[in-house]
């Protein structure tokens, strides 16, 4: 039995080094990769690197072209803003979060793509033209989206929260029933591990959320005391 | 002749706009762009007896015009017109100003009397403009010198446009060498440009292969100093909304009235915010806990917050997580020390009944039967339906660290029910947890290790006070009801007295069995496409949190898990192990092993294909208890359950948009026991969803469910249709649903929703319901509501 579970365990270990190996195959990020998007703001500690394999992470600036595959990494009280080329939306990556972007154009049509591998995004996006999809993934769940704004998130223990202030998103989710369902604006999904999911309306947990994901600036403010300087450090919102 | 005309246009043009008025000077109109929002700015020549503006508006071929409020700011009045209402050929608008004198003029005057309002023509969108989109800034933006970014996008464009000759020009100065062409897209941003606070306007030229001028496109740039952003960013903002509803449910033949009123509002200014929440509903009695919530935060950054209402605080999960606390609560974070603290009622007093009183002699045993006031109902015992308790906790945490790498903490709660809030009560409670807990991580969080662990003591019945001297060496000793030294119980009063309540009803009796000890140790590790899960719990069977009532005690074990994303994360392998047994402290006849396998793969390709999830899990368990004990088989637990699922959801066009989703779920339970409780259950759903167009979607779904329970048999098939309507501009929302299920199960439901846009931020809607169980009865649901949005 324990020899089976060690095999078990240690077989996906071993695909995950031959995934690495085939990826590191792959040309590096250059002119034949298509930009997808691009970093319209960068507050404190925001890196990306090309992939995993082909860089490591670099200080990402205002203005950076953001490839297929790329993935765009926030440390503490830190945010990015990123921009898909076609207009079609704007994502807050919130602190300690891991974006990879991926995108295909066919023809004048970008299909973009959105991995969360952890932390929260708030976004914004237009309604999709024909042809066209937005879409969030994470290892559990997968969110198609149009005209749609609101936060996801996925935390440490893969619990996914998704919220719609407006619009409506398609989930295809793993879980012990199946799993596919449509949120709605003014509606939360939670989807655990384990699939388990609960549908519900917003709550003031989900509606501070949605405020803050908006937020768009990091400020510092700087208090004098006779016991030294107290730092706050707040989102303020988009002007 | 055409001369003429065009002099007769320009005076109609000039008596259009140079309207007169006692009030107004002139009107200022920025450009008017279908789709665009618009600016109207009336110089008033005085506001002295002016009380407040508004401007009507209406589209081309509609009759009925738009209300909003001007903003007055010194001697102008300004309103944005929305993009959506802004359609050519033309908006018309007037101005309605009241006077402090109750009297109303408008502008243009006698508008109201049949003068013809005032015309802007919109200018319709070239196509071209959306072939080349600006992408930043976006329209009426501020952007601050380090922040500028300038972008255009080209995806759109067609191949004759050669996107390298594109000039951008800002007030006429030509800047395109500065920026960088990255695939389909010019980016100019402050790493390449200086730029100073000002009032620019960006011209974008656009030529063909052929270096013919193909485009050109314009937009306002507005580029304020860093210190004047913070100052707009500080200023005060609030939005909010009030919900009110009413329904009546009629269910069984009775009819019940609900009705709830729901206002949240969010205000911050500079680093301040403040959220509010009052939830008030008729379903509030005195006799149950309370369903009204009321809460008032206020935070600064991140370092402080205060709640005073109904809050939730999240401690660490063994302490008090989850549960709802009336009263304060607080953090103050400074990062190298913080401190959290709440304090409030968990549950509210509620009197129980005195059903029936008797003597001493006469009152029999029960735990309803409780000693009452003699004076006030004759006798000193009574049968009572048994009261709650208010119950409230105090709980602390200081903390070290931040918490984004490092976090030390330290966690005290203590719960007590208070004897005196009712008077129909047994056994009053208290509480008292001491944990700590401590997080890290590692080189960005691909190694988070996180762990806790909290000792519990509960006094089960603190109606009789602490333990004096006297009853302690009647209790306790040699021969009497607890073989325990006095001297020994004395010593734990005076150290834990100080904690908790000390009497007889205090325990864990076995602290050295680890019966009130709970722990959990958490390590994920993130590489190379892995991320694996360890976990260790224990949790004694006493342990208890009054700040925590979800907890499964009486349990250890471990968990290890591990996903793997493969394939440009489209290919996602799970695999789960648990291995729990309970029983901890021999309190049952026979321990229980939980052994858990879950399994699962999902791909979720980025190509016009199936999204697919494949799940196997297996749950067992086993007490070894043989069926052929015949002192101890009825308490045998000896079961397997086997899950497999497939989900399948593919989006596909075929005369319109549709979204398909398959399921199937089949689940076996094999139980070993004497009671034989074999299950087996199958489930398949399909279901399609529809885009016919922007107002119309639509929802068809079967479902077959079948469940075998030893042997009898419960099936039926559900089907349901739903349609989605909008209607006059998307301010009406219909939807209606019908669900006949069959089988075993027999019902028709039926829904109308509809969410009405009365006016703006004001929304009306509609809800019945309607069950019907053919044979039996028809429940029905209906109700009204109206939300406000500010």
């Amino acid at each position: 039995m324990k020899r089976k579970v060690f095999i078990l365990l240690i077989v996906p270990l071993l695909l995950g080094f031959k995934s690495g190996e085939v990826d590191n195959l792959r040309k590096p990020a250059d002119d034949t990769k298509e930009i997808i998007a691009l970093i319209k703001k960068v507050f404190n500690n925001v890196t990306f690197r090309l992939t995993e394999k082909e860089s490591d992470w670099q200080e990402a600036k205002i203005g950076l072209p953001l490839s297929d595959g790329n993935e765009l990494r926030t440390g503490t009280k830190s945010l990015a803003v990123v921009l898909f080329k076609d207009g079609s939306g704007i994502l807050r990556v919130r602190e300690n979060s891991i974006l990879h972007i991926y995108g295909t154009s066919e023809g004048r049509k970008l299909n973009k793509d959105a991995f969360i591998q952890r932390g929260m995004i708030g976004f914004d996006v237009n309604k999709q033209a024909e042809g066209e999809e937005f879409r969030f993934t994470t290892p559990t769940v997968v969110a198609s989206i149009r005209g749609t704004n609101g936060f996801l998130e996925f935390d440490e223990d893969s619990t996914f929260t998704m919220s719609l202030e407006s619009g409506m998103a398609d989930l295809s989710f793993r879980g012990p029933q199946g799993g596919t369902g449509q949120l709605n604006e003014g509606n939360t999904v939670v989807i655990t591990s384990d699939g388990n999911f609960q549908f519900r309306n917003q709550n003031q947990e989900d509606l501070n959320k949605i405020n803050m994901s908006k937020q768009a600036t990091l400020k510092k403010i700087y208090i004098e005391t006779e016991e030294g300087t107290i730092e706050i450090e707040y989102y303020a919102p988009e002007e | 002749m055409c001369k003429k005309y065009i002099i007769a246009l320009c005076l109609l043009a000039s008596l259009i706009y140079a309207q007169v008025s006692n009030y107004i000077l002139d009107v200022q109109v920025s450009k008017a762009i279908e789709n665009s929002p618009l600016n109207i700015t009336a110089t008033l020549t005085s506001i002295e007896n002016i009380s407040s503006m508004e401007i009507a508006f209406r589209q081309f071929g509609k009759d009925e015009y738009s209300i909003k409020e001007m903003e007055m700011k010194g001697n102008t009045a300004s309103a944005n017109i929305v993009g959506e209402s802004v359609q050519s050929p033309y908006i018309e608008y007037y101005i309605v100003i009241y006077l402090k004198d109750g009297s109303t003029e408008t502008y243009p005057e006698g508008v109201l009397n049949g003068t013809p309002p005032i015309q802007i023509a919109v200018q319709a969108p070239s196509e071209k403009d959306k072939e080349i989109l600006i992408l930043s800034p976006a329209p009426a933006e501020k952007l601050t010198p380090d922040n500028f970014l300038l972008s255009l996008s080209f995806i759109k464009a067609p191949e004759t446009v050669d996107i390298k000759r594109t000039r951008i020009l800002l007030n006429n100065e030509d800047v395109s060498s500065k920026s960088l062409i990255a695939g389909e897209l010019i980016i100019l941003s402050s790493s390449n440009i200086k730029i100073e606070p000002g009032n620019y306007v960006l011209k974008v030229e656009v030529y063909n292969k052929d270096g013919n001028i193909y485009h050109t496109l314009s937009r306002s740039v507005q580029v304020v100093s860093t210190a004047r952003m913070e100052q707009l960013e500080n200023q005060f903002k609030f939005r909010g909304n009030i919900r009110a509803e009413t329904r009546t449910e009629n269910v069984s033949e009775s009819s019940t009235q609900y009705s709830n009123i729901n206002a949240t509002l969010n205000a911050s200014y500079s680093f301040l915010s403040i959220d509010g929440q009052l939830y008030v509903t008729s379903e509030e009695k005195s006799y149950l806990q309370p369903y009204n919530r009321y809460l008032l935060k206020i935070a600064a950054g991140d370092v402080f917050e205060f709640h005073l209402g109904d809050t939730y605080p999240r401690f660490p999960s063994l302490i008090l997580n989850g549960k709802r606390v009336r009263g304060m609560s607080g953090e103050i974070k400074l990062g190298f020390f913080n401190i959290q603290s709440s304090f409030g009622e968990i549950s509210r007093g509620i009197e129980g009944k005195l059903i029936e009183t008797y003597q001493k002699e006469n009152a029999p045993l029960g735990s309803n039967i409780i000693l009452i006031d003699e004076l006030k109902y004759g006798n000193p015992y009574g049968k009572v339906e048994l009261g709650t308790y208010k119950r409230e906790i105090f709980s602390l945490r200081p903390s070290f660290g931040s918490g984004e790498n490092f976090q030390l903490g330290f966690s005290y709660l203590h719960g007590k029910d208070d004897p005196g809030s009712i008077e129909f009560g047994a056994r009053p409670k208290e509480n008292a947890v001491f944990g700590t807990d401590l997080t890290f991580d590692l080189d960005n969080k691909n190694i988070v290790f996180n762990s806790q662990a909290a000792f519990s003591m509960n006094n089960n019945d603190i109606s009789a006070g602490e333990i004096d001297d006297a009853r302690i060496d009647s209790v306790f000793g040699e021969g009497k009801s607890i073989d325990i030294d006095p001297d020994q119980i004395r010593t734990i009063r005076d150290l834990l007295g100080n904690f908790i309540t000390v009497n007889e009803y205090l325990g864990p009796l076995n602290p050295q069995e680890l019966a009130s000890f709970a722990a959990e140790t958490n390590l994920n590790i993130n590489y190379f496409y892995n991320t694996l899960k360890a976990a260790y719990i224990y949790r004694g069977n006493d342990f208890q949190s009054f700040g925590q009532n979800y907890l499964r005690t009486d349990i250890k074990g471990f968990n290890i898990s591990d996903r793997l994303r493969l394939l440009d994360n489209q290919l996602f392998i799970s695999f789960g192990l648990e291995k729990l047994e309970d029983n901890l402290q021999n309190t049952k006849i026979a321990t229980t092993n939980f052994d858990n396998i879950s399994s699962s793969i999902s791909y979720f390709p980025r190509i016009n294909f199936p999204k697919i999830t494949l799940s196997y899990s297996v749950y067992k368990k086993n007490n070894g208890i043989d069926i052929y004990d015949t002192l101890y088989n009825n308490y045998m637990i000896k079961d397997r359950t086997n899950r497999i699922s497939l989900g399948v959801s593919y989006n596909f066009n075929w005369y319109v948009r549709n979204s398909v989703s398959f399921t199937l779920v089949n689940q076996k339970r094999e139980d070993e026991t004497l009671f034989n409780n074999d299950l087996t259950y199958n489930s398949i759903s399909l279901s399609v969803n529809s885009f016919w167009n922007r107002n119309l979607t639509s929802m068809i779904q079967v479902l077959f469910n079948s469940t075998e329970l030893q042997s009898t048999s419960y099936d039926y098939v559900s089907l349901l249709g739903r349609v989605n309507y909008k209607m006059i501009e998307d301010r009406l929302q219909i939807t209606f649903s019908y669900n006949p299920s069959f089988g075993d199960y027999k019902r028709h439901y039926v829904e109308l929703l509809a969410d009405y846009n009365l006016i703006a931020n004001l929304f009306l809607g509609l809800q019945a319901r309607f069950f019907h169980y053919p044979g039996k009865y028809t429940n029905s649901i209906a109700g009204l509501y109206a939300r406000l949005n500010f």
